[in-house]
């Protein structure tokens, strides 16, 4: 219903290309904001708006962790008390330590004055809040580092908890600490920003037009960040961890970046905060913070970065107007029926059981918020749905260059050993993949061929034997670091990333080949920016090679496609880290005849183009017409290598996927 | 008092604060045990039932600190009082579980758990807003009975959640281990996609395991009552937390680690208000938290939640 009325409200509009509209009502939201306090000129209504400001920049911040890369925080509200107590006790009178000469130079520097209250000489902190807001940012980060790192292993449901933890124990600490943060009762003159000489006291619109900048600047930092290959590595962890290293995301430090961007994001507002309310208490610190900032990011949308700035204003102007507002009406009204419950009524008391049914009711009926994070791609028509099978292999292959073969080998497999307990899910297993060349992996199912792939690719840890790799060793690194090295993988089971689409999913696969950091995906400088276009060009190549397949649905949610599509999407991703080695899992399973060939003639002619692959595959025909060398597996062990016609007729392969008695019984059959 | 006394003494109180601890933490594991789940609504559910066992309380003419009863009519109040706070806790579990958490349960990612925090404030505030934030009074209608051994005192307080509290645990115990029921409970927790596929009604078992937990919860929430005088809207939040360690340090899903857990963290608190400020025992409790998840997320004892992956 909202959806029509906004759709029945833009009609007139519906002329303008959506870029320019989007620019329009950009300028006009701009406007409309600077010029609010001169023409309402309302003290309190302006406050309102500061303080909704500060709460949209700590949802700006919570949804870097929780939004983008799914790290669920329940304590970020410390990160506010760090930023708050940080500027609170650098300008007040809390802390005082005796002066020494170790003074001098912050003196000089305006960061400290000499004072005297009678008794020894006294240092008073005098930080100017210009300054206080980047480095409470960076002493905030610092402090996200601090508390992420351990916690980074943790799976999210843990996680959550231990946030929690931390959560309460800043608070704890800024009570207890109270030489440092006066307790309980507060820190007291902190001092009020100062522009050229001009204090900004308590008037509330220029903290108005502070927070505004901040929301602007933070906005614009988030989106930077979000279409930038530093978002595209969040969501890809949000999304699935596992396929996220394998894909050659460095998952400690693009955890680690999200929160201390999240905790910078904080920590100035903490200065903000603090400096227009002129006191701290570690009761602005609890986990009530915490869950309402959690609650604005959710009702906005998770992920989204306007849906959490509307988030924030909706629910900070409900409290500060809305609720004050209707509890007068149902006053009067309780005053008109005589109703004394009704005269009572006090609404803006109820604001955290509203907090509570907004965070159920959209948990149950609206998860993607109000402004979800991915907009849904517009229908295909006919045409674009009609693919006919493709025979012959990959066309526009051209665009995508060929890999030199150096000769030797690629891939050096030996003696590698996996328990699982006392399951021996693969014992000393030896196997080669020379360069340019293709080999297959086949065995019953249990086996150790999935196993086999994992501890290539760092995803199981390997209890003896080496994996060499153009020479280098690949046992002990990370998962990332093997797909750097050049050894790309799919899934067997498929392992996108469910909520992004078809070109963000092929985009990832290139983030190790990609080098923006986040200040270089935020400035978007001329270099930067090449990149980016380059990587989408790649990887629209990289999907044109499965002809109209997959193009037409370049901006679908991978979740929504066929089996068939997910497969090549999955392979497609594979192919844009620009692989040395493919390590492909069963990649035909589940596609009917027909699209098993189109999918075994166009990995034969990656083959063609001198990229060596391992395979794991069931079908024989596929491995017949693409291996030049296959490695049979049973319970864990190599029980035959060969051509693949030999090892059609090799005994016991043969016993070990008929059986002993049965295969004297269909001895003649096991070559179909 | 000596040392050696003092050293009982915080003994004694922690066994005590252990055991209100460990029925509350029974419920977060036997929760999470199936469903992967932290409960947050727990926390103000064991609230709830501190306030429904004062309401019965009331409702028998004891009121504040004066009335003392003995004998007969002592046993039965306290069995009425514990019957219907558990049970009126129990279903309010299950009612959360039934209209709200099980259109979520099958969501990837945090909505189920962001549902629950939703709940739990929903809780909270509906307290909050009914009875205002002030602590009240809770009725203690034990005798002043006590024991002296050595400088320590042992209060019938204390003997009577001892005795409670092993009665409920051994229930417990019986019920998972011996009965029909806590076998599909434990099948459940292992593999639910087998267990339905064995013939086992899933949902029942979640329900009951919500039931079993928050009636569980309930019970902590009265001998709160009892051991502090006193209960509040706020109580929740804090004893929940503590609650939720103990689960983590016995190795969450895992009921005997529970128990364990739960008296760890009474011994904590108890000995916390010695050996280091009162104000400061939230930290120590709160830090082992973090420590356990980071070096031992298995804990003590071991996980025994399935490895869903």
């Amino acid at each position: 219903m909202v959806t029509a009325a906004l759709n029945a409200l833009g009609r007139p509009f519906a002329g303008i290309a959506p870029e320019r509209r989007k620019f329009i009502t950009l300028v006009l939201l701009t406007v409309v904001m600077l010029a609010f306090p001169i023409v309402h000129d309302n003290d309190g209504d302006i406050d309102s708006m500061a303080n909704a400001m500060s709460y949209a920049t700590l949802a700006l911040g919570l949804n870097i962790v929780v939004g983008f890369a799914g790290l669920l925080d329940l304590g970020y509200a410390a990160f506010f008390a760090i930023g708050a107590y940080y500027y609170g006790i650098l300008t007040s009178f809390q802390v005082m330590p005796e002066w020494s000469s170790f003074w001098q130079p912050f003196a000089a520097l305006g960061l400290v004055e000499k004072m005297n209250q009678g008794g020894p000489d006294l240092v008073h902190f005098t930080l100017s809040f210009w300054l206080a807001l980047p480095t409470a940012a960076l002493v905030a980060a610092f402090f996200g580092v601090l508390f992420g790192a351990p916690t980074l292993r943790l799976r999210g449901d843990y996680l959550a908890i231990v946030t929690l933890g931390f959560g309460e124990i800043v608070p704890i600490v800024a009570r207890n600490k109270s030489d440092w943060t006066n307790g309980a009762a507060g820190l007291n003159g902190v001092q009020a920003p100062r522009l050229f000489g001009w204090s900004f006291g308590v008037d509330a619109t220029p903290y108005y037009y502070v927070g505004f900048a901040m929301v602007v600047l933070l906005i614009f930092i988030s989106i930077r960040l979000r279409d930038s290959r530093i978002g595209r590595a969040w969501m890809a962890i949000r999304e699935d961890e596992t396929a996220a290293a394998a894909m050659g995301v460095n998952l400690v430090r693009f955890k680690l970046l999200a929160f201390a961007i999240g905790a910078a994001f904080a920590g100035m507002t903490g200065v903000f905060f603090v400096a227009k309310l002129q006191t701290a208490t570690p009761e602005m610190f609890g986990f009530p913070v915490s869950t309402m900032i959690l609650v604005m990011v959710v009702f906005g949308g998770m992920g989204s970065v306007w849906g959490v700035v509307l988030g924030a204003a909706v629910l900070q102007l409900l409290q500060s107007w809305f609720l004050k507002d209707l509890t007068q009406w149902i006053n009067a009204f309780g005053d008109l029926v005589g109703s004394a419950w009704l005269r009572q009524v006090d609404l803006v008391q109820s604001i955290e059981l509203i907090f509570g049914i907004i965070l159920v009711v959209m948990m149950l009926f609206r998860r993607e918020g109000l402004i979800p994070a991915m907009a849904k791609a517009p229908p295909l028509n006919m045409a674009a749905q009609t693919a006919n099978v493709q025979r012959g292999g990959f066309t526009g292959l051209e665009r995508i260059g060929r890999w030199q073969p150096a000769g030797g080998n690629a891939l050096e497999v030996k003696g590698v050993t996996v328990k699982f307990g006392g399951l021996v899910a693969l014992n000393a297993v030896d196997l080669v993949v020379p360069d340019g060349g293709v080999v297959a992996v086949i065995g019953p199912n249990g086996s150790g061929k999935s196993t086999l792939f994992n501890v290539i690719t760092g995803l199981v840890h390997s209890d003896g034997g080496s994996i060499r790799f153009h020479g280098a060793e690949l046992l002990g690194l990370a998962p990332h670091e093997i797909l750097e090295a050049g050894v790309a993988r799919t899934f067997q089971n498929i392992r996108l990333f469910p909520n992004l689409t078809v070109l963000q999913n092929v985009m990832i696969g290139e983030h190790a080949r990609l080098h923006a950091g986040p200040v270089a995906s935020v400035l978007r400088l001329p270099g930067t920016r090449r990149e980016e276009a380059g990587a989408r060009a790649w990887a629209l190549d990289i999907i044109g090679l499965f002809g109209n397949r997959l193009t037409p649905r370049i901006d679908q949610i991978v979740s929504g496609l066929s089996y068939a599509n997910r497969r090549r999407v999955e392979i497609a991703r594979a192919i844009a880290t620009r692989p040395k080695i493919l390590l492909l899992d069963e990649p035909t399973a589940g596609m009917n005849p027909a699209e098993t060939l189109e999918l075994a003639e166009q990995i034969k002619s990656l083959h063609e183009l001198g990229l060596t692959i391992l395979l794991i595959e069931h079908k024989l025909d596929v491995v017949t017409r693409l291996a030049q060398n296959v490695i049979v597996l049973d319970h864990g062990e190599k029980i035959a290598e060969g051509l693949p016609d030999d090892v059609r007729r090799d005994e016991a392969v043969l016993t070990a996927y008929l059986g002993r008695t049965a295969q004297a019984a269909h001895a003649g059959v096991a070559n179909g | 008092m000596t040392t050696a006394d003092l050293i009982l003494q915080q003994l004694i109180n922690g066994v005590s604060l252990g055991a209100m601890y460990a029925l509350l933490a029974l419920g977060f594991t036997l929760v999470y045990g199936i469903l992967e789940l932290i409960n947050f609504s727990h926390f103000n559910i064991f609230m709830v039932g501190s306030f429904v066992a004062l309401m019965t309380l009331d409702a028998f003419g004891l009121k504040g600190q004066t009335v003392v009863l003995t004998g007969l009519p002592l046993a039965g109040v306290l069995l009425v009082a514990f019957l219907v706070t558990m049970v009126a806790t129990g279903v309010l579990g299950v009612g959360i579980e039934r209209f709200l958490l099980r259109r979520v349960r099958h969501v990837k990612g945090p909505a189920a758990m962001i549902t629950t925090i939703g709940v739990s404030y929903i809780l909270l505030n509906v307290v909050l807003l009914t009875t205002g934030a002030d602590a009240k009074n809770f009725p203690n209608p034990l005798p002043a009975v006590h024991y002296d051994i050595g400088g320590a005192v042992l209060r019938l307080r204390e003997i009577l959640i001892w005795i409670i509290a092993f009665v409920l645990m051994g229930g417990l115990s019986y019920f998972v281990n011996r009965t029909r029921l806590g076998k599909a409970m434990r099948a459940t927790a292992q593999d639910p996609d087998a267990a339905r596929m064995m013939g086992i009604e899933v949902d029942r078992v979640i329900m009951t395991a919500f039931f079993v937990g928050s009636a569980l919860a309930g019970a902590g929430g009265l001998i709160f009552g009892l051991y502090y005088n006193f209960t509040s809207a706020s109580v929740g939040f804090v004893a929940g937390l503590r609650a939720f360690t103990a689960a983590v340090l016995g190795g969450i899903g895992n009921v005997p680690g529970a128990m364990v857990g739960g008296l760890i963290i009474g011994l904590i608190e108890a000995s916390g208000g010695q050996l280091i400020a009162t104000a400061w025992t939230d930290v120590v409790i709160f830090s082992i938290l973090v420590l356990v998840l980071v070096f031992r997320p298995s804990g003590l004892f071991g996980r025994m939640a399935p490895n869903k992956s």
